[in-house]
């Protein structure tokens, strides 16, 4: 039984360090209703400043924790000053993209100056420890309870008593009202980053120290807890979040004691799945407290689309196929290839994010059903290649359907964190799922592409394969638009209280939209794990959907043409930038943040 | 410039870089064209270290061969393209290299995804993939262009169940390993060894690569009761566990996979990683002459530095290039051929390597039995801990 102590404090001892991202991202969303993506980058901007405070100026531990805060405070500052504040006027998505674009520079620029070899960050506590349990804490787990407690009271009391925190509450509850009043909104926003990103930043360097490790990949899963952790709190709620944070590490250690540590995160995203479909405001949302979205569709704000004429549409399509015919060498078509796949799976996400406005950060997970599906189905029942790829795009339109559906009840922001957390799952059940999936070693030897029975090894006729599926899906989707389905689809996106009381039932039209959308990125999947020969769950990660996303929302939301066209640009540009090397993720990080910048609309514009 | 290691042509603006990479390429066709191996291997996102490792190897070895006179009086090279060890990317390093005539052999990629999706096209196009870290067991079963100098696991890891079992005495183990395809293919083949020599496996849990927090993990294996933990991690994992063992109070003898071998396990780890057991391919005060020259010429050029595990796969790795490229020269074919022709190749992992032709792997792998004394590596000396 003592164990189940031991579990109940290492939980808590976890959620903890969750606690301290939670916080400032709760901070930023209850001001900006962004999730801020660049709240892990700045902790670990917080993290490496710590380490050269710590190790090259040998600071005692209250300037180290003074020196992180004022960096990571001026960090936040100029992220809010040029890389936000700019945005504010156009439509809600382009902060939100904005910030994965500076969280790329940010992770990139560390990454560049201290290398990626992980490094050593002393704890300048004595080294005591006290008996708890079967286990010990130190000084370490109190001080970072101590700051994660007091941040929250403090900014509590801040948002509760004092001036500037009214006018932060103000703008929060409705920003042209309280600029009305004479609220500095922008100064209001620059406190609230400053304040956000210091707490980042602190809580870096301690995460750092209290693990004596700093390395350039803690940024991502730093936000991927701190935002579940957040939302199960209540997003923008901030001693939501630091009860969120607890819960959250409590639920990952029972999870780990009751089914092993493999099952950790499996755990808490099926919290955050749970809390988003029970208690989309969060557990500690008051009942009469305003949806904290707005009803109508000013996530995505329409635009005028770039008409293109039909006549450049065809030329280009004849272009591309007859691309093979010239002096063209393998590695060009190649990377046409990957366009063509990611272009499916573009296609798809655009239906779903940009028609009908379920902005899904999950998407992988529709890929890797898709994959998995025909892969099992060409090695196992010997199914041909090409049915086995048709049967992956069913499955992934059924089962993908399926899991998104406790979704579809919310909006904006929610439905991108839980279908973010549904990808994670499908991730984690292909991991563990061994008898099927076979787990961490994988599917090897999947057969080539074939078509009626001839194998297509050549990358020539790959090409020409890909293209004309992604054509085909293309032509679909565009007739699908333009239907009476498609009015149907953009009415709910544009209102869904409106389209309701018209009498269009929401949950068949979105399960339509990621029917369509489902089959598309499963023949995507299915199409990759042919042409790779070997898949496993980490195969398709979470990188793969933010890409997606990316991708649509260059191309222009629901744009169908936009969306081929953004899969052409962000698979060739890394390509292009090779001649940088190591530089070439930071120059596409910096062009994706220009594009966003001077093209929130999308390149094409939204339809 | 000594290789088209285009990172050190970067320097200074975009411009600038563009102008030094046209201008390095014309310089090339002057002179006589270095003979050029392609590398597909993680620059930058979350496995960049590993890939910065790579190069750190392969430059010593680069340097080391350009002393001896170069491959017949030419010189050898690598372009490394960065994959990000993310399969989109190594696919179409793939056909770049296959389509590059220059290219006549090709090392890497990291991660199994990102070098087994590129397999069927380097073997379609005739060119040998060379996957120095890829332990995958299906990974040289893609084709008779697949060759590996990865110390196969099922050679390493009873190796290392010897160590805890025959030699600590170590009787209920608990297996800890990362949930990747090379974790789960160890701990199949250490639990196997392990109870074959007469120990029994009383828990084992697989962590996913990202994972940093053990205390509960590690509460379930205290409550497993064993007597000795076994880590299947790599450096900055195996030390995060070591640390937290100590913190939950776990005193038990702790064993570790040779992929934790690595200055930066101690640093990380620090107190918490001394007595740590290690089975390892070599060790700093080995004296076969291939190793001391290894770590001389390494601390040398790294400012004193101590080389990894990784630094030595990529060193072997480079070293393995060059003798195969002495024998096949610059044809694709004939290049394949002389992987079955290189005999006793200088390793400091396997002392001579000579591939076995059926499985297109080496046997034989060195052993060393290290642990942790004094913050330093030492080769233990028979006493418990």
């Amino acid at each position: 039984m003592s164990s189940w102590l031991d579990y109940t404090i290492n939980g808590l001892i976890v959620g903890n360090v969750y606690a301290l991202v939670a916080v400032g991202l709760a901070l930023i969303f209850g001001v900006s209703r962004l999730i801020n993506f660049a709240q892990g980058s700045i902790y670990l901007v917080g993290a490496y400043i710590g380490w050269v405070a710590v190790v090259q100026l040998h600071t005692p531990l209250p300037l180290t924790i003074i020196v992180v805060a004022v960096a990571a405070a001026i960090v936040g500052l100029i992220i809010e000053r040029f890389g936000l504040r700019p945005l504010q006027n156009s439509v809600r998505i382009a902060p939100l993209l904005a910030t994965i674009g500076i969280s790329f520079v940010l992770d990139q620029l560390v990454m560049l100056t201290f290398s990626p070899n992980p490094r050593a960050l002393p704890s300048q506590l004595p080294d005591v420890r006290f008996q708890v349990g079967g286990g010990t804490i130190g000084p370490l787990d109190l001080l970072i309870a101590g700051v994660g407690l007091t941040s929250a009271l403090l900014l509590f009391v801040f948002l509760r008593y004092s001036k500037l925190g009214w006018a932060v509450r103000a703008t929060a509850q409705d920003r042209d009202a309280a600029m009305q009043m004479g609220v500095d909104v922008n100064r209001v926003n620059q406190a609230v980053f400053g304040i956000a990103a210091a707490l980042g930043g602190v809580s870096g360097m301690l995460v750092g120290m209290y693990y004596n490790q700093i390395d350039t990949a803690m940024s991502l899963q730093a936000t991927l807890k701190g935002v579940v952790a957040e939302v199960v709190g209540g997003a923008g709620n901030v001693p939501g979040a630091v009860i969120g944070s607890l819960l959250l590490g409590l639920v990952e250690s029972y999870g780990v004691a009751v089914f092993g540590t493999s099952y950790r995160n499996l755990f808490a995203f099926l919290l955050l799945v749970v809390v988003l479909v029970l208690r989309p405001n969060g557990l500690f949302a008051s009942a009469r407290q305003a949806p904290p979205e707005p009803l109508t569709g000013t996530f995505i704000a329409p635009s005028r689309p770039v008409r293109i004429p039909r006549w450049a549409l065809l030329a280009a399509a004849v272009i591309f196929a007859i691309l093979p015919l010239f002096p063209v060498s393998f590695y060009v078509l190649q990377t046409l290839i990957n366009a063509w796949l990611l272009g499916m799976l573009a296609l798809s996400l655009t239906l779903v994010a940009g028609t009908i406005g379920q902005v899904s950060l999950g998407h992988a997970a529709l890929l890797a059903i898709g994959a998995y599906t025909s892969a099992l189905l060409s090695l196992t029942l010997n199914v041909p290649v090409g049915l086995a790829i048709i049967g992956g795009g069913l499955m992934s339109a059924a089962l993908g359907t399926l899991l998104i559906s406790p979704s579809f009840r919310l909006r904006g922001h929610y439905v991108s964190i839980a279908t973010l957390a549904i990808g994670e799952i499908v991730s984690l059940v292909i991991l563990n799922w061994e008898s099927v999936t076979r787990g961490p070693i994988g599917i090897s030897g999947i057969p080539p592409l074939s078509l009626f029975g001839t194998d297509l090894i050549s990358p020539t006729s790959i090409y020409w394969f890909s293209l004309a599926v992604m054509v085909v899906l293309a032509l679909l989707q565009g007739r699908l638009l333009t239907s009476h389905l498609g009015r149907s689809f953009r009415a709910i996106r544009d209102d869904d209280i409106a389209a309701r009381a018209y009498g269009l039932s929401l949950n068949r039209y979105k399960s339509l939209a990621f029917i369509f959308g489902g089959f598309a990125a499963g023949v995507s999947g299915g199409i990759a794990a042919h042409l790779y020969s070997y898949i496993n769950h980490e195969t398709f990660n979470t990188q793969q959907s933010i890409l997606a996303l990316t991708v649509v929302i260059l191309g222009g939301l629901g744009n169908v043409v936009g969306a081929m066209l953004g899969a052409v640009a962000l698979v060739g540009l890394p390509e292009v930038f090779r001649i940088a090397a190591e530089y070439r993720i930071l120059i596409y990080g910096i062009v994706l943040l220009l594009l966003v910048r001077f093209r929130p609309q999308g390149l094409l514009g939204t339809i | 410039m000594s290789n088209i290691d285009r990172r050190n042509l970067v320097k200074g603006s975009l411009a600038a870089m563009m102008a030094g990479a046209a201008f390095s390429r014309g310089a090339f066709a002057q002179s006589s064209e270095p003979i050029l191996l392609g590398v597909s291997g993680p620059l930058t996102g979350p496995n960049a270290q590993y890939g910065t490792q790579w190069k750190q190897g392969f430059d010593l070895a680069l340097d080391e061969i350009m002393a001896a006179g170069g491959i017949n009086g030419r010189k050898l090279a690598y372009q490394f393209e960065d994959s990000q060890s993310d399969p989109r990317q190594s696919v179409a390093i793939a056909q770049k290299f296959v389509s590059d005539p220059r290219i006549v052999m090709e090392l890497g990629d990291f991660s199994s995804p990102a070098s087994m999706a590129a397999s069927p096209i380097y073997q379609r196009g005739g060119l040998v993939q060379f996957g120095f870290t890829n332990s995958h067991p299906d990974f040289t079963k893609g084709g008779d262009f697949m060759w590996s100098t990865s110390v196969s696991q099922a050679d390493e890891q009873p190796l290392l169940a010897a160590y805890a079992v025959k030699r600590l005495g170590l009787k209920k183990l608990a297996v800890l390993h990362l949930n990747t395809d090379w974790g789960r293919t160890s701990r199949d083949y250490f639990t196997n060894a392990a109870k074959e020599y007469g120990a029994e496996i009383v828990v084992t849990e697989g962590y996913i690569a990202e994972e940093r927090d053990f205390r509960s993990t590690l509460v379930r294996v205290r409550d497993a009761n064993p007597d000795g933990l076994i880590l299947i991690s790599y450096y900055s994992d195996g030390a995060l566990i070591a640390r937290q063992a100590r913190q939950v109070g776990l005193k038990q003898a702790i064993c570790a996979a040779s992929s934790v071998y690595s200055p930066k396990f101690i640093e990380l780890g620090g107190e918490a990683v001394e007595d740590v057991h290690v089975g390892t391919r070599y060790f700093p005060e080995d004296t076969r002459p291939e190793v001391q020259k290894f770590i001389a010429g390494f601390k040398k050029k790294y400012n004193g530095q101590e080389p990894d595990a990784f630094n030595a796969y990529s060193y072997d790795a480079m070293n393995m290039a060059a003798a195969v490229v002495k024998i096949g020269g610059t044809d694709r074919k004939a290049i394949r051929d002389a992987f079955t022709k290189v005999k006793d190749v200088p390793s400091v992992i396997f002392g001579a390597a000579t591939f076995d032709v059926a499985t297109r792997r080496v046997k034989g792998a060195m052993n060393a039995e290290l642990v942790v004394r004094k913050g330093q590596f030492a080769l233990w000396d028979g006493k418990p801990t």
